[in-house]
């Protein structure tokens, strides 16, 4: 009985999970080995600094590991297809599995909706982690391309991306549960990631908002230059508490929901 | 006699819209009992509140004396579940379903699968996607019966089926009510329900209208009358008596619905020179569209 609704939803996206950590461990491979040609490119630390530069995630300089690390897989892509799979699958899990109706399936078993919940919160944490994995690893290749960035490091922010993309994960499924509408939870999910992507990117270049970046959990995750400074156990209690918070509203709205 | 599944004032509202409304049944252990009405009128909303899906408005069920919504899990571990328009994982084939539904259940008895498997001729080894309705209506049985549950809730459970697997599951029901266990099943299709049921509900608009055995609905189901006079007679002479219906009036000729007694009747027909009278009790399926589109008067005496 344990676990067997993490391994069906498993079953039923093995292929995008796969696809999602095979496309992201490809581009960072990618990334990783172009790094040594571009390491003396010095006119590219230019970039950093302006508005434009940080709303696509580059901070510092960009010739440095960090700086390279952060403007091209931890400042942007990674978070992005993280919250891609994340929301999706929060959204498609309960509310998109109800409105094709093979919810109510899961429903009339023997379980209580808060461990129906659990297992799918199990499901989304192995694609995140799958994700995370295939991503860390290839960071950590990218040492024999000159980039200098310690294994735990990489682990300890692809561990904080992995409890953000859980965050918004949670919140998209409490918001489908209240809602019961999968479209709205994509959307409020999708536009609270943005906002919160935004207060943190622009935070850094903009002095009027610079207080608001502690609502982002970007800022927890990679927008305090986590990767040079690491991963504080405040970040991770702030991650941790949020994901409890957003568990604790997705539960209550799941034991609510009318389902078909 | 026990009793397999209470409702009391069962009532269902979506913003402000009345779905189900103070609905209250009893159905006995060991009954096959046929929950009918037209598309809308309130039936699925009904099996969803029995299976916790949807939380009830007002009122309460209880499942083999449980409570429908508090004590779900022992419910659903007892009770076997077919969902109206039931969808499955489009990828999946029919075998893994089983066995997925097998294992949540803590384990099956796998011969009695086999039988259903065999009995059903279901096939098992194509993606769901790739089969017909009937096929898929097939898997959604075995799912309800494989783990041999005390009570069965099924939603137009033969949706999709050909006659001869209708045949075998009509069979099943009564093995099933043979062996003392429950079934409520919701259909439009009253043929199906006839031959089948112990007892009937009808709802209508959130309503049960009535409930009863089939012979006790066929008894009291209106007396069809066809009467010619010798000369044109004012309907109003019929239809001023209580119970009385005129369906059909022309000149001479004319056709009545009878519920009440009918003597009184008699004796206005005798009294405008009569030449030929016909009675017969209406079809079933007379009666049946008769609450569909019933007076008040009516539910009242057949609902309880």
């Amino acid at each position: 009985m344990l676990a067997n609704i993490t391994r069906l939803d498993l079953r039923l996206r093995r292929r995008s999970a796969i696809g999602y950590a095979a496309g992201m461990a490809l581009y960072t491979l990618i990334v990783v080995a172009l790094y040594p040609s571009f390491k003396n490119s010095t006119s590219l630390d230019s970039l950093s600094g302006s508005t434009a530069a940080a709303l696509f995630g580059v901070t510092g300089k960009l010739t440095s590991s960090s700086g390279w690390l952060n403007g091209n897989v931890y400042g942007n892509f990674f978070p992005l297809i993280m919250l891609l799979m994340t929301i999706g699958y929060g959204a498609a899990c309960l509310t998109g599995q109800d409105e094709d109706g093979t919810l109510a399936l899961i429903v009339a078993l023997p379980m209580r909706r808060r461990a129906i919940l659990g297992q799918k919160l199990c499901a989304m944490a192995v694609q995140a982690l799958l994700l995370a994995a295939a991503t860390t690893a290839c960071v950590i290749i990218g040492r024999g391309f000159q980039l200098t960035v310690s294994a735990g490091d990489a682990v300890a922010i692809a561990a904080s991306l992995t409890l953000m993309g859980l965050d918004f994960g949670l919140v998209t499924m409490a918001v489908g549960s209240f809602t019961g509408r999968r479209g709205s939870a994509l959307g409020i999910a999708s536009a609270l990631a943005a906002a919160s992507y935004l207060l943190n990117s622009l935070a850094s270049t903009i002095s009027a908002i610079r207080p608001g970046r502690y609502l982002s959990l970007f800022y927890w995750s990679v927008g305090n230059d986590q990767i040079t400074n690491g991963v504080s156990v405040g970040d991770f209690a702030v991650l941790v508490g949020a994901g409890l918070c957003a568990l604790t509203a997705a539960v209550i709205a799941f034991r609510g929901a009318d389902l078909n | 006699m026990t009793t397999a599944i209470e409702t009391s004032g069962l009532t269902k509202t979506y913003d402000g819209a009345v779905a189900v409304s103070e609905l209250s049944l009893r159905v006995a252990t060991g009954q096959v009992f046929g929950f009918l009405g037209p598309n809308g009128a309130g039936k699925s909303t009904t099996i969803r509140m029995l299976m916790a899906l949807q939380r009830p408005t007002r009122g309460r069920a209880t499942l083999l004396g449980l409570d429908a919504g508090a004590q779900s899990v022992e419910v659903h571990r007892r009770v076997g579940y077919l969902p109206g328009d039931l969808e499955l994982f489009a990828r999946l084939t029919g075998r893994q379903h089983i066995d997925w539904f097998g294992r949540s259940h803590g384990g099956v008895d796998q011969s009695f699968v086999r039988q259903l498997l065999e009995r059903f001729l279901v096939v098992v080894d194509r993606p769901v996607r790739e089969l017909s309705k009937g096929n898929r209506q097939k898997i959604g049985l075995v799912l309800a019966f494989m783990h041999q549950p005390e009570l069965l809730i099924l939603d137009e459970p033969s949706s999709g089926l050909d006659p001869l697997m209708r045949h075998e599951f009509e069979s099943l029901l009564r093995e099933t009510a043979a062996e003392g266990r429950t079934v409520f099943l919701s259909s439009h299709e009253l043929d199906e329900v006839q031959r089948t049921a112990d007892r009937i509900g009808i709802i209508r608009a959130g309503k049960l209208v009535a409930e009863d055995t089939v012979e006790g609905l066929r008894r009291a189901a209106p007396q069809k009358m066809e009467v010619r006079f010798r000369h044109p007679v004012n309907p109003g002479v019929l239809t001023a008596l209580n119970g009385v219906t005129v369906t059909q009036s022309a000149g001479r000729r004319m056709t009545l619905d009878v519920t009440g007694e009918i003597g009184p009747v008699l004796k206005v027909i005798a009294s405008n020179d009569p030449v030929d009278l016909t009675s017969r009790p209406a079809d079933l399926d007379e009666l049946f569209l008769s609450f569909y589109r019933t007076s008040p008067e009516q539910e009242a005496s057949h609902a309880g």
